[in-house]
């Protein structure tokens, strides 16, 4: 009798235990943190990467009209223009975090931010007769974008004059402002519910039908290899070879956004974009980010990561100067920032991506 | 004792039942294929799957990869410029990773006239000096459709689509679009005997891998004259390599059209972007009223940035397949053999020894032969390649087919992207391949559902 109990129970856990290992076949046991990593996911999409597309998409409209304000000849609009361009670049460098989704799969990057500019093609469009429309700036990347519209404002040395311009100049800039936020439009609407509603890949990863997604866990660590990513880019790429592509001295022409010197201040916000996924914080908004995942598992890992974002934007804004001068004059802090970046993406690498992985 | 052995018995009677839906004890054992690149191979399910250097890649040769990964993302500006001068003057796009997005696959273009993945090829009958196709006069074998400002592109594209329905053994109906396309607005007339051949750029990770399976075992598998009478013959294709002066067995392109990864990359950089160097140092429109940029500049490319874009493409790392323990991946995997997907889509090859030790001697589940087939007339593209006819296409692989969405965003598949899921795709198969489709199409919905597992598991 109590053999049989016990066989009982027995047959009981072993039928439970054939059940469970069936049902697991499909996927992996479900994890009491799920809810938090649908929040964490929820919050990112939503509150920061498709908020973040917003603010671009609201300031390049903004652009479309300083530009079409502006007077040939007049210093404060043309300074309204760079603001508004500047206001511009912001979000988007703080997007480069998650360079994934529409950006890249409706070749929108490209479309906004190809670098270098084709100087000959620019001068090509300007001499020729035809109206410079948007419509022909699509099929040339290297002519339309931030960077063409930077060489545009700033001029090739960054010293033009409001008085510069010419009206074939401002037809071309406009038609550039207008093509610009065609694209920002189109990445928004990308990502919004009442658009392509990518965001909701992320929101509903794991679930049954989620074609992108297949888990929490794929979702989670497509975050976290976009914020490694632009690490690597903004150490490796981004001020690696302006600083020594020249066989190991500087190679100025590569700088990326020279013509602004607005190149410190990309570095910086592109490393916000990794502190904006890894909190879940956009704009003065507090939301669940990475942090709230990792805090509960390794604290002291959070604290390194959050301490070693920080030191990587400090160490790109204490770099005296501009960028284009400080690759020449002040290689020490340039080498500095750069060894601040490759910290934290060594970290993220080696510590956040396995924590995250082993979920 | 008795005991013991009294609830073994019972323990194995659940863990039989649980997988004896069917005839578990035949089920393929997956396991052995989940390092699909060898030790290459990276476990990423995310848009980053097909971008990631070989896992086992160190010191310098990783510091060229890494190189090699920079080079493939530089966007070219007409020449003279301070950088990336070259592009052009005719080319189809100005930087790799635009054609192979995330090192992945193009999309069918939702607009022909744009700056896309897709390009056509052309030829007019006959043959060049080394066998392979013809260029037509004004023309050469692609048809470049951007242009530097002020200069005309050889044509622009246009598309019209042909439908024709298939009914699957339940009931489903599938309707298939067949892009024809076609070119107007050219510099000159197109000749009426001119052919045209439509590509879709492919994902670029494991090519060295595949680069490195000894010409003999391809050769093996090779059944020209269908000798065993199964209905699939298999041939190796023999190509022209300029940097060899001398015939090599095909293996990259939709026709096996280019010997090496480094004629690959080196025919994109001239055919593509217009960019010469030193394996084809002459502009791609030399002769052409169009395609003189009247600078002596050439090559536009150091010769080292074109061989560490071939060392980038020759080790990135291959993804893993995915849910490969489960019941419906293995039925499917089941499956693709028994209707002898395997017969070309072979699953298993061997990578001899390379210089680059990271795909040196490694084995790999690419899923293909490397072979030419026919795939019947609906697939055809009428233009021959070395010895590709207008019929025969090379298989190709299926790693990592099953992340083209989370990658790329889309499932367009074949040449010039007909296919806009993995069902139309095996449904276009024809040829050498109609018996498998036939058997594919009288699959149980169940049986079909879990062949779209397997295929999306790898």
């Amino acid at each position: 009798m109590k053999l049989n109990r016990i066989l009982g129970i027995g047959l009981v856990l072993l039928a439970q235990l054939a059940i469970t290992s069936c049902s697991n076949n499909d996927g992996e046991s479900v994890d009491p943190n799920a809810p938090l990593y649908k929040t964490v996911l929820t919050n990112v999409s939503q509150d920061v990467i498709t908020k973040t597309y917003e603010t671009m998409n609201t300031n390049s409209q903004a652009l479309v009209n300083a530009i079409s304000n502006f007077t040939i000849g007049d210093e404060a609009e043309l300074t309204a223009m760079k603001n508004a361009w500047m206001a511009t670049r912001e979000p988007w460098e703080k997007s480069e975090g998650f360079l994934y989704g529409p950006v890249d799969t409706q070749g929108i990057d490209p479309a906004m931010d190809s670098w270098p500019v084709n100087v000959n093609d620019i001068n090509a469009i300007l001499n020729s007769s035809g109206d410079i429309t948007p419509d022909l700036l699509e099929n040339n990347n290297e002519a339309r974008g931030f960077h063409t519209m930077e060489y545009f404002i700033w001029g090739l040395n960054g010293t033009k004059t409001a008085a510069d311009f010419t009206v074939r100049e401002k037809e071309y800039l406009f038609a550039a402002a207008q093509n610009l936020h065609a694209k920002t439009t189109q990445l928004y609407e990308g990502w919004i519910a009442s658009g392509g509603n990518y965001q909701n890949y992320f929101i509903t990863a794991g679930d049954a039908g989620n074609a992108v997604y297949t888990s929490q866990k794929t979702a989670l660590l497509e975050l976290v290899d976009g914020i490694i990513t632009i690490a690597d880019e903004v150490g490796n790429g981004k001020i690696e070879t302006p600083l020594n592509g020249n066989n190991g001295g500087p190679k100025p022409e590569a700088e990326e956004s020279r013509f602004s010197n607005n190149s410190k201040l990309d570095f910086a916000n592109n490393i916000r974009s990794i502190q904006n996924i890894y909190l879940g914080d956009y704009n003065g908004v507090d939301g669940k980010g990475l942090t709230d995942i990792v805090a509960i598992k390794n604290a002291t890992l959070d604290t390194n990561i959050k301490t070693k974002i920080t030191a990587a934007i400090n160490a790109i804004e204490a770099i005296p100067g501009t960028f284009t001068s400080a690759i020449t004059n002040n290689r020490p802090e340039v080498q500095n920032a750069q060894a601040k970046v490759a910290e934290l993406q060594q970290l993220l690498d080696s510590s956040l991506k396995p924590l995250i992985s082993n979920l | 004792m008795i005991k013991n052995t009294f609830l073994l018995a019972i323990f194995s009677s659940f863990l039989f039942s649980c997988n004896n839906n069917d005839d578990y004890v035949d089920l393929p054992d997956l396991n052995e294929r989940l390092y699909a690149g060898g030790e290459t191979t990276v476990f990423s399910e995310n848009s980053t799957a097909f971008r990631t250097p070989a896992v086992n890649i160190y010191g310098t040769d990783l510091d060229m990869h890494l190189l090699g990964d920079t080079d493939f993302e530089q966007a070219f500006v007409t020449a003279p410029a301070q950088i990336n001068n070259g592009l052009g003057s005719i080319f189809n796009n100005t930087s790799c990773v635009s054609c192979h997005p995330k090192d992945g696959r193009a999309a069918f273009p939702e607009n022909m006239v744009n700056l896309s993945g897709l390009l056509l090829r052309a030829s007019i009958p006959g043959m060049d000096a080394h066998g392979g196709p013809n260029p037509v006069p004004g023309f050469g074998t692609q048809i470049q459709n951007q242009a530097v400002f002020g200069t005309f592109p050889e044509a622009r594209y246009q598309v019209a689509f042909e439908t024709k329905t298939e009914t699957l053994a339940d009931g489903t109906v599938v309707t298939l679009r067949k892009p024809v396309i076609s070119l107007y607005d050219s510099y000159i007339p197109f000749p009426a005997n001119g052919m045209l051949s439509p590509r879709i750029a492919t994902p670029v990770f494991g090519l060295g891998l595949l680069e490195s399976i000894p010409e003999a075992n391809l050769l093996a598998i090779q059944d020209v004259n269908d000798t065993d009478g199964d209905g699939i013959s298999g041939k190796a294709n023999y190509v022209w390599d300029p940097t060899a002066n001398q015939l090599k067995i095909g293996r990259f392109g939709w026709k096996a059209g280019a010997p090496t990864v480094l004629v690959q990359c080196a025919g994109a950089y001239v055919d593509d972007m217009g960019v010469t160097n030193y394996v084809f140092p002459n502009e791609v429109g030399a002769s052409q009223s169009n395609g003189q940029d009247g600078l002596t500049d050439d090559p536009e490319i150091a010769d080292e940035t074109l061989n560490q874009v071939t060392f980038y493409c020759r080790t990135l790392a291959v993804p893993a397949p995915r849910n490969i323990t489960t019941d419906a991946v293995r039925k499917g995997a089941k499956t693709f053999e028994e209707i002898s997907c395997t017969k070309c889509h072979v699953p298993k090859q061997q990578t001899g020894f390379n210089i680059i030790a990271a795909i040196s001697n490694q084995t790999i589940y690419p899923y293909t032969d490397l072979l030419l087939h026919d795939m019947g007339a609906d697939l055809a593209d009428n233009r021959p390649d070395f010895l590709a006819s207008g019929t025969e296409w090379k298989t190709r692989p299926l790693w990592g087919i099953g992340l083209t969405q989370v990658v790329n965003g889309h499932t367009h598949f074949l040449h010039d992207g007909r296919a806009r899921n993995m069902t139309e795709a095996i449904l276009w198969h024809g040829g050498e391949a109609q018996a498998s489709k036939e058997k594919f199409k009288q699959l149980s919905t169940q049986k079909r559902n879990e062949l779209l597992a397997f295929l999306n598991s790898l």
